[in-house]
Parts: structure tokens; C-alpha cells; sequence
């Protein structure tokens, strides 16, 4: 997993790519200073700003979708 | 005989492992509240052992209890209520909500000690649900069930509620469904199209949509007449709420659902299931109610294909996972929680978690499938072989 730093809230995540539509976050501490998750937990599907982010950092090739074999 | 080859060397060996010997903390629903409302005192083998639920007369309360009387070990399950206490069936000690003897009719005092557990409560969505910690804390702040608005409206139907006891299985087999895409088109029928899991805390959901299966009947799966949404979460190790929206006639129907269990053993446990449907316009209460125990036989068909399964398969530490499977072992790492002290849970079992699969292949795959079971059946009707 290669780390990734959302755009709005500065919170860093570990995000791996196995193929375009696969997308797997994990965080390594609270979500509170997310503004769209904060509260929410696992009842809020996702922050579309962080996943803005990742689609960025994928189209600028700073992270590689590929099988992680 | 010939030397086992280097393939046979790398074998994929199960690890069936065996399944823990203590119980989940948390929450767990025993059933709807209503059923054990009728002044009598209800046995329920759960946590291996057995436990009380009885009504208080006065305070009309719901308590549970050990079942087994600390004086000589009668069951209290098989006594009487009388005002707020249970009465055991053997010496006719007296047993109040809070686990406090009230009275001995043949002693002239009751011993100070005189105190059976008395487990923490509590009714929400009309159902009862008691705690469970081996380690004796309270429930902690922000652990709770979740209010379903429509359990408490006129504008939806009533629970309807079903039980049934799975022997032979740890209740992991049914969590573990929570992530498992695959087994719903091979086992249920039902053709998802998208599916995201995301673990945070104490709750794991599973968001889905899936596309109607044009080749099943609505008797082979509940998928069968339209597009459906659903968000499904584990509030806890053992209760799932879930919330499916289905395209019926260019309506959607909304139903809740939950998808409950309480263990009875390390290898078996209580599995309940109940529906709620929000009535369409015009829907008396009576359409409301067949519509919700028609949402109840989807449920209970999709669980019968589950225990099928469970009763036939092995338990396995150590799936073999393919690159569009879900995340079993992340999924098992957030379950683990509930299995080990509270000083003991990692961040990385709690920490948020979130994973979409790429369903773009076997949208593909079983699409094909659809078809080629449709174009055998026209032949078929054509009376072609």
C-alpha cells in the first residue's frame, strides 16, 4: 500500500490499486479530522474528496495500479 | 509409486483451526421484545448457558437473569412472575430484575450475599437485546444499537421475525458473508454489479447494488424482479441492520432488514432474521404485511442456501483469495475485536477501513451466464434441443 494525503484535510492514508475500479484505503488512526466522515464511521461510504485525491495521484502516476503479487 | 512432484510439494493446506472458546462482546438481540411479554418467564440458551427473560408485572420492564438459582441450581425458566420478580420453580425464592433476592417465603431472613447476575438490557426496534463482555465492563459510550425509524412508524409494516439454531457452526461463518461478493450470484442468485465494504470501530458495512436475474424466478432469489441498493452494517459483533431499496414496476420498495445472531456454544448459535417494508401508497396493512413476510421468505430462502452450505464446509484460518475476492482477512481482523479483552484491541482492528471491488469481470462473467441460461430456455420453449 503507498501512502496518500488527502487534498483537503492533510490526513495521510495507505491506498493500493489493483486495477482502475479497485480501490483499498486504510487508515492508521481516527477519521475526525475528516469533515465529510467525522462522526459518520462505517455508516458513511467514503470522503469524495480523498478519493479526488487518490484519482489524482493516479493520474499524475504517483501511484501505480497494479496486482500487489 | 512415483516421488510427489513440486507442484504436490505446494499443496494448499486448510487450516481449519478451531473456533474460539469464548463469546463476541457486545450487543446481542435475543428477539422481539413483544414475545417475551406474556407474563411468563422464557428460557434462552445462549454464552454457554442458560438465561432468564422475564417482564416485570409493575414496572412492566424486560430483565434477564442467570436461569440457574444460586441456591440450589433450579431453573428459573421454569418458574412463575410474580409482581417484579421470578419466582424458582424449586424452593420458591423470589428474584428481582436486578439480581437482588427479595425474598426466601420459608426463611426468616434472605442471606446477605443472596445475588444472582443480572445481565444489562435494552429495548430498541422492539426488540431486546442483552450485553455481553466476559471481562464484566459496561457497555461503553457510543457502543449502541441504532434506532430504526421505520419499527416505529404507521407508515411501515410490523417486524415479522423468524429463529432457527445452527449446529455445527461458529457464527463467524455468517459474519464472514458480510464481504464475500461471489457467494451471493453462486449461492443466493442474486447479480451484483457493485460492492464496497468499510470497516470503522465497533461496525462493518457492506454497501452493494445488484442487477435483476432475468433467468431466476422471485422464488430463486429476492433479486429476481429488479435493480436493488442495499447498505448493511454490523452494528457489533452480531446484529445487521440492513436497508435494501428494490426497482419493482418503476417503484422502489423499502424494505429493513435484520440479519441477527446470538451464540450458543463455540460451534453453534441462534440465528434470527425480521423485515419491515414501508408501504407503498394505497397498500392497506394488511398488503404491507404480505408484502414485508414476502421480504421474510426471501431472507429465509437465502439462509436456508447459507446453512446448506455451512453444514457441508470446513472452517478455514486461512481462505485461498482471489484478486476479485473481498477482504476476508481484513474483515476477521475487524471481527477479532469482539473476541479479546479491551486492552488488547489493536488500532489496526478498529482502524477505518474501506474496500471496492472491481466488479467489472465478473459483471462480464455472469452476464454471459444470464444470457446462455435464457437463450437455453427460449430453445427449450421452442421445443429445440
Amino acid at each position: 500500500m503507498r501512502p496518500v494525503t488527502c487534498e483537503e484535510c492533510g490526513t495521510g492514508v495507505l491506498v493500493e490499486k489493483r486495477s482502475l475500479p479497485h480501490t483499498s484505503v486504510q487508515w492508521t488512526g481516527p477519521t475526525d479530522r475528516c469533515p465529510q466522515l467525522a462522526g459518520g464511521g462505517a455508516r458513511i461510504e467514503g470522503c469524495t474528496r480523498l478519493r479526488a485525491s487518490i484519482e489524482r495521484e493516479v493520474r499524475e502516476g504517483r501511484l501505480t495500479v497494479a496486482h500487489d503479487d | 509409486m512415483s516421488a510427489p512432484s513440486t507442484t504436490e510439494h505446494q499443496v494448499r493446506t486448510i487450516e481449519a483451526g478451531s473456533p474460539p472458546e469464548r463469546f463476541a462482546r457486545g450487543w446481542h438481540c435475543l428477539g422481539l421484545a413483544e414475545s417475551f411479554k406474556d407474563g411468563a418467564p422464557h428460557e434462552i440458551e445462549a454464552f454457554g448457558t442458560k438465561l432468564v427473560v422475564f417482564q416485570a408485572q409493575d414496572t412492566g420492564r424486560l430483565h434477564v437473569l442467570d436461569a440457574y438459582c444460586p441456591h440450589m441450581g433450579g431453573n428459573l425458566a421454569r418458574g412463575t412472575v410474580k409482581g417484579d420478580t421470578v419466582v424458582c420453580p424449586f424452593h420458591g425464592w423470589l428474584w428481582k430484575g436486578d439480581g437482588r433476592c427479595a425474598g426466601i417465603p420459608y426463611a426468616h431472613r434472605v442471606p446477605p450475599r443472596a445475588r444472582t447476575r443480572a445481565w444489562t438490557t435494552l429495548e430498541e426496534n422492539k426488540q431486546l437485546f442483552v450485553w455481553y463482555d466476559p471481562e464484566g465492563a459496561p457497555p461503553p459510550e457510543g457502543v449502541t444499537i441504532p434506532r430504526i425509524e421505520g419499527a416505529f412508524s404507521d407508515e411501515w409494516s410490523d417486524w415479522t421475525w423468524h429463529s432457527l439454531r445452527i449446529d455445527g457452526s461458529h457464527c463467524r461463518e455468517i459474519v464472514d458473508n458480510v464481504v464475500d461478493m461471489a457467494h451471493f450470484f453462486y449461492v443466493h442468485n442474486s447479480f451484483p454489479t457493485y460492492f464496497k465494504n468499510v470497516f470503522e470501530g465497533h461496525i462493518a458495512t457492506q454497501y452493494q447494488a445488484t442487477a435483476p436475474r432475468g433467468d431466476m424466478t422471485a422464488a430463486e432469489t429476492v433479486s429476481a424482479q429488479g435493480d436493488t441498493r442495499s447498505v448493511a452494517s454490523y452494528h457489533g459483533p452480531s446484529y445487521m441492520v440492513v436497508y435494501l431499496d428494490m426497482d419493482v414496476d418503476g417503484t422502489t420498495v423499502e424494505t429493513a432488514m435484520i440479519n441477527c445472531h446470538y451464540p450458543v456454544s463455540a460451534d453453534s448459535f441462534v440465528l434470527m432474521y425480521g423485515a419491515l417494508v414501508k408501504k407503498l401508497p394505497g397498500m392497506t396493512d394488511e398488503m404491507a404485511a404480505e408484502s414485508a413476510a414476502m421480504a421474510a421468505q426471501g431472507l429465509a430462502a437465502g439462509f436456508e442456501q447459507d446453512i446448506e452450505i455451512w453444514k457441508n464446509k470446513t472452517r478455514i484460518d486461512n481462505p485461498l483469495l482471489c484478486d476479485q475476492d473481498g477482504p476476508v482477512y481484513q474483515l476477521r481482523r475487524w471481527y477479532e475485536q469482539f473476541y479479546v479483552d479491551v486492552a488488547d484491541v489493536r488500532p489496526e482492528m478498529t482502524d477505518r477501513f474501506e474496500f471496492e471491488i472491481d466488479t467489472e469481470r465478473a459483471v462480464k462473467v455472469w452476464q454471459a451466464e444470464v444470457d446462455a441460461n435464457l437463450a437455453r430456455r427460449a430453445r427449450a420453449a421452442r421445443g429445440e434441443a
